[in-house]
């Protein structure tokens, strides 16, 4: 699975989170490009991912992630057989 | 010692930075020393005792840390019993001297016993300081704070301007600024740091201290038993949100210029909050620093915790607004609670936890209004509507409302003056209005306006204030925009980008015109200190 097969995956999860089809997350993206994608969203699509890609992220990591690349890289270090 | 008080002004400060600047010539290692010495001063000035607290926190906590740092991959077992110890530790700390008394009245109301505790005083920003410590530990647990010394963490808790009353700082955003920090005079940072000084001053000498004067007193005489009428009432509210709104704004860009002196930025804590069209917009203005810490300590982790568990129990990976049970488990739950912790964080009694449980209160609604709108509503009547006008609306009446329990002094004067708010105690307006007869007394009487004793030239200069107030806090540009071109805090940027369009006579730039109107400011400022006027938040 490549970072832009995740990065779709992430796209499709957020709009169905948020309820916006319009959303286009790219690597580059922060919460705050995102309208109404707030705190309380974003443990909800943490848990989505995590349910996803079947990974567990640190508390502290899913404070810290400093973009939507972030993300998308710790997922493909944590996925089996990474 | 007050930051608006003229010892700090043309003593403490002058001597600090003199120091400071001079040391910083010949080593930095002595100018830091010279620093974290002069935080020590700045706190022992109010109660010299305090340090023979505050220090063997230090150290107890600093230890914990190490015992953290050097066994967190070796013997994770030992590094979390540290961390808890330390958690443990902290919250105990606080709890002794902010909560022990409080603890008392809750068990004379509950079991009817009399526990008096001895009058313990509440250390000066022990609060801000608890949540600071405790941070710093769990940035240590999880490996964000990889290195760090007993001197540098000492001037992480002790920095004088954040250390009453926030900003609330990270350890990983404070310490690399010192270690690249000159420790000499730096005319830019000097010029900026005047600038956020002294609009600061401003802010808290004139406005915030003019608008107490007529805001205090209706307290004061509801809590004596009279009755407070509508409009009175709403200058009650209305007037105790913008002193509170100037003092906590005004103390924010104090820190942050005292902070530019020495070289550092702090984080953006106070960002127009009255501007906010949502109680969770609210939040990401008014005090910035505390919902950042409450997210990421508290509600993240139990959000993180119920939701993994919920979906381990075969709830679907969809949002939390999807189902009112989801809705309740994942958002009502933890936002209330945080919330509840947060007004319990501000002071103890019953009207904060109130105060608090109100907002958790008002945000579960915002978050529930949200998924209907996504649900409901075609999204191009959700942006760039009339809307917005109507959230910024109804977030103002909403914390102008909650806020008069956060000022008075009991549930039963917020009571008072809530019922007030909603004419119950019906309607009256100053005699002197009645006097001279005309169309006044008739559109008085015909909406059942009664006359009372009170002053009609005090009535009409409340209002007028309110009215001024509110105008700069919804219409001008706040003080960090009008900086904006020389990155005045941290996090600036993602709030207002220096290419943002503004008008540009607002934008300071280093001219003769901004050097007047800043003099204008600064002598305004010192000319109003007068009584000794806490910050309002020095008291949590």
């Amino acid at each position: 699975m490549t970072e832009n097969d995740i990065l779709s995956d992430l796209t499709i999860i957020l709009r169905d989170l948020l309820g916006d089809d319009s959303i286009m997350l790219a690597m580059d993206t922060q919460r705050e490009h995102v309208p109404n994608w707030d705190s309380f969203n974003y443990i909800n699509f943490m848990v989505a991912v995590e349910q996803k890609f079947r990974v567990k992220f640190k508390v502290s990591d899913i404070e810290t992630f400093p973009n939507v690349g972030a993300i998308v890289r710790q997922i493909a270090a944590l996925r089996p057989g990474a | 010692m007050l930051f608006n008080s003229v010892p700090f002004i043309f003593g403490f400060l002058p001597l600090v930075l003199a120091g400071f600047y001079t040391l910083g010539h010949w080593r930095r290692d002595w100018a830091i020393l010279w620093l974290i010495l002069a935080s020590l001063c700045f706190y022992a000035w109010w109660r010299p005792l305090n340090v023979l607290l505050i220090t063997p926190s230090i150290l107890i906590n600093y230890v914990l840390a190490r015992i953290i740092q050097h066994r967190v991959d070796e013997r994770p077992g030992i590094a979390r019993t540290a961390l808890i110890a330390g958690i443990v530790f902290n919250l105990c700390f606080l709890g002794y001297f902010k909560y022990i008394n409080f603890f008392g009245v809750v068990a004379g109301d509950v079991f009817g016993v009399n526990m008096v505790f001895a009058n313990v005083i509440l250390p000066l920003g022990i609060s801000f300081i608890t949540f600071q410590k405790i941070a710093f530990l769990v940035d240590v647990h999880s490996g964000r704070v990889t290195s760090f010394t007993l001197k540098d963490y000492a001037l992480f808790v002790l920095f004088f301007p954040q250390l009453v009353a926030g900003p609330i700082v990270h350890y990983r955003e404070m310490m690399p600024q010192f270690h690249a920090a000159p420790c000499r005079f730096h005319a830019d940072d000097m010029a900026i740091g005047i600038v956020l000084f002294f609009f600061g001053l401003f802010k808290k000498a004139v406005l915030a201290d003019s608008i107490a004067a007529y805001v205090s007193p209706l307290y004061a005489d509801a809590a004596h038993g009279a009755q407070i009428t509508l409009f009175h009432a709403w200058i009650a509210a209305i007037g105790f949100m913008l002193q509170i709104y100037y003092d906590f704004a005004g103390y924010s860009e104090m820190a942050l210029g005292l902070a530019r002196f020495f070289g550092v930025k702090l984080p953006v804590n106070f960002f127009s909050p009255l501007k906010a069209a949502s109680v969770i917009e609210f939040w990401q203005r008014w005090h910035m620093t505390l919902t950042r810490f409450l997210t990421a300590y508290l509600y993240n982790p139990m959000t993180l915790a119920l939701t993994r568990r919920r979906m381990a129990r075969g709830a679907p990976a969809s949002s939390a607004t999807s189902s009112p049970s989801a809705f309740i488990t994942l958002i009502a739950f933890p936002t209330i609670v945080t919330f509840a912790i947060c007004g319990m964080w501000h002071g103890a009694g019953y009207t904060y936890i109130v105060w608090g449980f109100i907002h958790g209160v008002l945000l579960t609604i915002n978050q529930g209004w949200r998924a209907l709108r996504r649900a409901y509503l075609p999204r191009r009547m959700v942006i760039g509507s009339p809307l917005r006008f109507v959230g910024r609306a109804l977030t103002f009446l909403s914390v102008v409302a909650a806020v008069v329990i956060f000022r008075a002094p009991t549930v039963g004067v917020a009571l008072v003056i809530w019922k007030g708010m909603i004419a119950i105690n019906g309607a009256t307006m100053p005699q002197g209005y009645f006097d001279h007869g005309g169309v006044l007394v008739w559109i008085l009487q015909t909406a059942h306006v009664r006359p009372d004793p009170s002053s009609g030239m005090l009535f009409i200069a409340a209002w007028l204030w309110i009215a001024g107030l509110l105008a700069v806090a919804w219409t001008m540009p706040n003080v960090l925009q009008i900086l904006r071109n020389y990155d005045p805090a941290l996090g600036i940027s993602a709030l207002a980008p220096p290419g943002e369009k503004q008008n540009n006579w607002l934008s300071w730039r280093p001219t003769t015109a901004w050097s007047v109107s800043m003099a204008v400011i600064a002598a305004a400022g010192i000319l109003s200190l007068g009584q000794l006027s806490e910050f309002l938040y020095w008291q949590f």
